[in-house]
């Protein structure tokens, strides 16, 4: 039954994770996704990569040593941050945080360290301890999502999953792009090899972002079929406040252009369109983290 | 039995003065434009049949509060009386304990940078008074006392009325419990603004896959 009915007076306190927890979401995330890449080669003997397990390992440190530095500007009461080590609850995500950000770049370190050092043997053991580190390291920040149970577009068990393959799709488009710039300052007979990874990457970009869609597809599916906030989450990002960044942005120019792109015989060959690809792609997973952490929030709670 | 302290909200009795949340203020000194207890006013039906709803708001000091477990710094924690307490010493301003609540009842201090967040009076209940806001209700409708006592007003009032807790799905076990709250006013939305798919387009899709909720009858 559908009633008249006016809020005259009603509180709402202003929403606590901002523009900057968006960007440490994205930013952990193509650190995760250059890692991965980087271990292609030096962790499972992948050689063809190998032209990228440094460049992979390079981005991985410098976005994860950048990345903290957004969530001390977010906090309150900034001079306080190191209260997250002698204070810490193992209960909250954010504490299995606060000591994945400061073991995952030692271990990227150790890792360049022993790439550089030409001792394949360590490096091979450091890249596969980084494995479960990258995915621990952005994977944790999925579930400082879901496990806020306060707002129905977060406390979903595909959050983790879904953070994890975005972080893979956007991990490869700027590693597309870095290659892109690399190929222009190598000797050119070594262009041929870049070429060829290239290749590569824009397949497996392709189907990450096929995953991506298809957890994006279920989750908004079983948002609809949930609870009341539930769906009032799902029909904002579908079709009102956030369907402009949601359906626009992150599905369309984020998801469908590159895989159009990236399916096409005659453009996929092409360095120009396949970086227009990686760089849509990059704008579409930048919109789907400010659609998860600002958007999450965009519906009253009291 | 242990101290737990608990509240009871008669709405009965509710007239919706406001109070409790002017109390609130002046004896907490809360910031403008923050609140740590506030009465959200909903009106419902059209003339002649037409009624508010009142609902005092207040941080529910849950049994398993979600912000106590996901505080990195343990600067929000559970006294052995039940009252959710937040350290100003501790408090780091991460803001997660705000995106943990269902109840948006805590804010991040703009002066300190600090979260803060009703603490039952704390102060005042650790030398036998009750809450500013129980202490301003004129019409007694904050019921405040030791549910561990069975002669205290609170636990013979709980066990006597048929009381609801706020979102009670969300499985925190709220110790504020309301008599004769109204719906709507305890929906989130207050059922004001229930939102429909307005995308010609996706209403279209989605009501060929039969997920469109029916719209609501037009009234003359």
């Amino acid at each position: 039954m559908e009633q008249d009915v006016q809020v005259l007076y009603n509180v709402f306190h202003e929403p606590p994770l901002g523009f900057w927890i968006a960007l440490y979401f994205y930013m952990t995330g193509l650190s995760a996704g250059s890692f991965i890449l980087s271990t292609l080669s030096y962790g499972f003997g992948l050689k063809k990569y190998k032209p990228i397990g440094f460049i992979g390992v390079v981005l991985a440190t410098v976005l994860l040593v950048l990345a903290p530095l957004n969530l001390i500007i977010d906090l309150g009461r900034p001079e306080r941050f190191w209260h997250l080590f002698p204070y810490l609850n193992v209960r909250s995500p954010v504490t299995w945080g606060s000591f994945l950000l400061t073991i995952y770049p030692i271990n990227c370190l150790i890792y360049a360290y022993f790439m550089r050092k030409k001792n394949d043997r360590m490096t091979k053991i450091f890249g596969l301890i980084g494995i479960p580190l990258a995915i621990s390291v952005h994977g944790y920040t999925g579930f400082i999502l879901a496990l806020s149970k306060a707002r129905a577009l977060w406390n979903t068990a595909v959050m983790p999953i879904l953070f994890l393959v975005s972080a893979m799709v956007s991990g490869i488009a700027l590693m597309i792009l870095v290659v892109q710039i690399r190929k222009l300052f190598a000797p050119p007979g070594a262009r041929a090899t870049y070429d060829a990874i290239l290749v590569d990457l824009g397949r497996i970009l392709a189907a990450s972002i096929l995953a991506d869609l298809f957890l994006i597809f279920s989750d908004v599916l079983v948002l609809f079929t949930a609870d009341t906030e539930a769906r009032e989450a799902a029909i904002m990002i579908l079709s009102l406040d956030f369907s402009p960044l949601f359906l626009g942005v992150e599905v369309f120019l984020g998801s469908l252009v590159p895989l159009a792109i990236l399916a096409l015989p005659q453009l996929n060959k092409r360095p120009g369109w396949l970086s227009l690809a990686a760089a849509c792609v990059m704008l579409g997973i930048l919109a789907m983290r400010y659609i998860m952490v600002i958007g999450g929030q965009h519906l009253p709670l009291s | 039995m242990a101290t737990r302290w608990a509240m009871v909200v008669d709405l009965r009795r509710c007239i919706g003065c406001h109070a409790c949340q002017v109390a609130c203020k002046a004896e907490m000194g809360t910031p403008l434009g923050v609140y740590r207890n506030w009465v959200k006013v909903v009106q419902k039906g059209r003339y002649p049949n037409v009624s508010l709803s009142f609902l005092p708001s207040f941080c529910n000091h849950c049994e398993n509060p979600i912000c106590v477990r996901n505080c990195p710094t343990q600067a929000t924690y559970r006294r052995e009386d039940g009252i959710v307490m937040q350290d100003p010493h501790r408090c780091i301003g991460c803001k997660y304990c705000m995106a943990s609540c269902p109840y948006d009842v805590r804010f991040l201090d703009p002066l300190k940078g600090i979260v803060q967040k009703c603490t039952w009076c704390h102060h005042r209940l650790d030398v036998g008074l009750e809450p500013a806001c129980v202490n301003a209700c004129p019409t007694r409708a904050l019921i405040f006392g030791d549910l561990g006592d069975p002669e205290s007003e609170v636990a013979q009032v709980l066990a006597r009325n048929a009381v609801q807790v706020l979102k009670p799905e969300k499985d925190t076990l709220p110790h504020v419990f309301y008599i004769g709250a109204d719906m709507v006013a305890m929906r989130t939305y207050g059922g004001a603004e229930a939102r429909e798919v307005e995308v010609d387009w996706v209403r279209w899709f989605l009501a060929k896959i039969g997920l469109l909720r029916p719209r609501a009858p037009v009234r003359e």
